[in-house]
């Protein structure tokens, strides 16, 4: 029993992909390592002279000294690259700077869920629906899926950020249908109340509206014309001359069409983490792109970095489960036979 | 195969979109007045016959400000454009040509940085760098955005290398570097231009893009940084209605964007037969 099950093809696609996006970590947590040690300044000296206490007494050659110890930025390169892997295994990202004793781990995992909030329903929502109108245009045909086709390229080149300033100004500011910014009323303190919950709706659609518009697009083109390419096939004249309805084959094209359009996934998720950073910084949602926002613009480098290797973080391990959702759903490698 | 596109109906059109806004970022700043110039007493200025596109919070033209905006984009989309185009080249095509394991390699580099997200990466890379000019956020665009390129550039090569042509070339005992530089990428030049102009359109957006977060070019007016600023003093700090502030740079990048996607269509119609109608 266990000898089969170790060596059944899926397991072994499972595991080669464990391998890859392993090493894909491992490149990443490095290029993290690296990035700051090798660039002209280092982010020490951008953070004193950005503060330049100069003036106000402080000894500078003193705190420039404990700033590199703080950082164990006086160690030789390779010793820091080993504490690097020990404080990442152990959980420890440091402090921030601005809030300075609260650890960065604590702070970005509390921001996480309200990214996740927005990444996990857009993706899901915009892939069964978009795909859904693709296909019904590709079965309508005609007049309606001319202009579903030009809609959704529109809706795909909007730059999502510039959408969302548009439809805040459009409904948040000139109407005022939705509230500004945040994710729930100033004042309010988090519950699980049904009041809260509605309040946080209220503030949720609207950045969820801009992301979800833009993706429907994307994926409506692609399943339009992936399906009218499976209606041309050989197999479904086949079955139009045997006499199958019209809906029967399109069941038959749709399967087929929509394993090219699973492994977009990847990209799209990729493409997706990033709009969703800027989305949270245009509606004052609190997720991890607001934080890093914040970070930026007040040079709080630990609170950066810890925010960049959170989104690597659910970058690899998305694109990990995507993957081997992609083997599931693919017969030839969940068989192994193909 | 170059006549044919000019019979391209979606080609013409996009081509055209794209080199009128091309013209309004190298004429523009000449014509209109200093885009940097602040005039305190004009702030906020709706839309008028002085200020075609009325003013900024800062009593700046923002007309001037969207040409001088367009064309900094533009220098940072053709960088960008340029550079990700080599760079994609040098691992896509070398890679699939040479085979073995030049091409293991360059693949799985090209695998191992395509999962990495651009924007975060921008933002890191972006943050650590005190100078920010054009050049360097171009740089650094480049850096992130080749992947794709790089793939799709593999793929063409792999096909193109069995050609009759290639294997005579080879067969002369020609350098595989000089047969890649001579005969392969000559043949496909169409489809990289195709992949420099996407190039462009993606690193004008993600220009844009790291703007918003606040790592963008530092100094100067690029559309991205127009829309930072316009988001930051009207739709956050207090709420003066002044639209005509964000909409204009977020137009022309839609209409760009836009347009860079129908060259590309109209290309792709041509150039894959399974889409030819021409």
């Amino acid at each position: 029993m266990m000898k089969s099950l170790f060596t059944h093809p899926f397991t072994k696609f499972v595991l080669k992909k464990v391998v890859f996006y392993l090493i894909v970590a491992f490149v990443a947590l490095t290029f993290v390592f690296l990035i700051p040690r090798f660039m002209p300044s280092n982010p020490v000296e951008i953070m004193l002279a950005r503060s330049s206490p100069s003036n106000t007494g402080v000894n500078m050659t003193a705190l420039r000294e404990a700033m590199y110890t703080y950082f164990g930025m006086n160690k030789p390169l390779f010793d820091q690259y080993i504490s690097f892997w020990g404080q990442l295994f152990t959980g420890n990202l440091g402090r921030s700077f601005r809030y300075f004793p609260a650890p960065v781990m604590k702070m970005v995992l509390e921001k996480l869920p309200f990214t996740l909030a927005l990444v996990i329903p857009v993706l899901v929502i915009s892939f069964f629906l978009g795909n859904w109108i693709g296909a019904k245009a590709a079965y309508v045909g005609g007049k309606w899926s001319e202009l579903v086709y030009f809609f959704s390229v529109f809706s795909n080149r909007l730059p999502s950020f510039w959408f969302g300033m548009v439809l805040l100004f459009l409904l948040a500011v000139k109407v005022k249908l939705f509230p500004t910014f945040g994710a729930y009323s100033f004042g309010t303190i988090p519950s699980w109340s049904f009041s809260f919950f509605i309040d946080l709706l209220h503030h949720y659609l609207l950045p969820f509206f801009t992301l979800l518009f833009i993706y429907l697009g994307g994926w409506a083109t692609g399943m339009r014309s992936m399906v009218i390419h499976e209606m041309d096939s050989g197999y479904v004249r086949y079955s139009e001359q045997l006499g199958f309805r019209k809906k029967k084959l399109m069941s038959y094209a749709q399967r087929n069409a929509m394993l090219p359009q699973f492994t977009g996934v990847n990209l799209l998720f990729n493409a997706l983490i990033g709009e969703t950073l800027i989305i949270e910084v245009i509606f004052g949602w609190p997720g991890i792109g607001r934080l890093m926002y914040e970070a930026v613009t007040s040079v709080d480098y630990p609170l950066i970095f810890g925010g960049f290797l959170i989104t690597m973080c659910v970058v690899v391990l998305g694109n990990f489960l995507i993957d081997i959702l992609y083997g599931f759903i693919d017969p030839r490698i969940r068989t192994g036979r193909g | 195969m170059w006549e044919l596109l000019l019979r391209s109906r979606k080609f013409i059109t996009g081509s055209v979109v794209v080199g009128v806004i091309v013209m309004f970022g190298i004429i523009g700043p000449l014509v209109t007045r200093d885009a940097n110039k602040k005039d305190w007493t004009k702030m906020g200025l709706p839309p008028s016959n002085e200020y075609l596109l009325g003013t900024t919070a800062f009593g700046e033209d923002v007309l001037a400000q969207l040409c001088l905006g367009i064309r900094n984009s533009l220098l940072v989309g053709a960088i960008a454009g340029a550079l990700g185009t080599f760079l994609a080249i040098l691992l896509g095509a070398l890679g699939a040509y040479k085979g073995g394991w030049t091409d293991e390699i360059s693949s799985f580099v090209t695998n191992i940085i395509i999962v990495f997200p651009v924007l975060p990466l921008l933002i890191i890379l972006a943050a650590v760098m005190e100078q920010r000019s054009l050049i360097v956020v171009g740089v650094l665009i480049a850096l992130t955005t080749w992947p794709w390129a790089a793939r799709s550039i593999r793929s063409q090569v792999l096909s193109l290398k069995e050609r009759e042509f290639v294997n005579l070339a080879r067969m002369s005992g020609m350098k595989d570097r000089t047969t890649v530089i001579t005969e392969v990428l000559p043949n496909m030049l169409a489809y990289i231009i195709m992949v420099f102009v996407l190039l462009v359109g993606g690193a004008i957006l993600a220009e844009a893009g790291i703007s918003m977060i606040g790592v963008g070019p530092a100094g100067t007016v690029t559309l991205g940084q127009m829309l930072w600023f316009a988001m930051n003093q009207t739709l956050k700090a207090h709420w003066w209605d002044m639209w005509w502030w964000f909409i204009p740079p977020g137009l022309v990048l839609t209409v760009f964007l836009s347009a860079v996607f129908v060259v590309h269509a109209g290309m792709e119609e041509l150039f894959n037969p399974r889409l030819r109608t021409v």
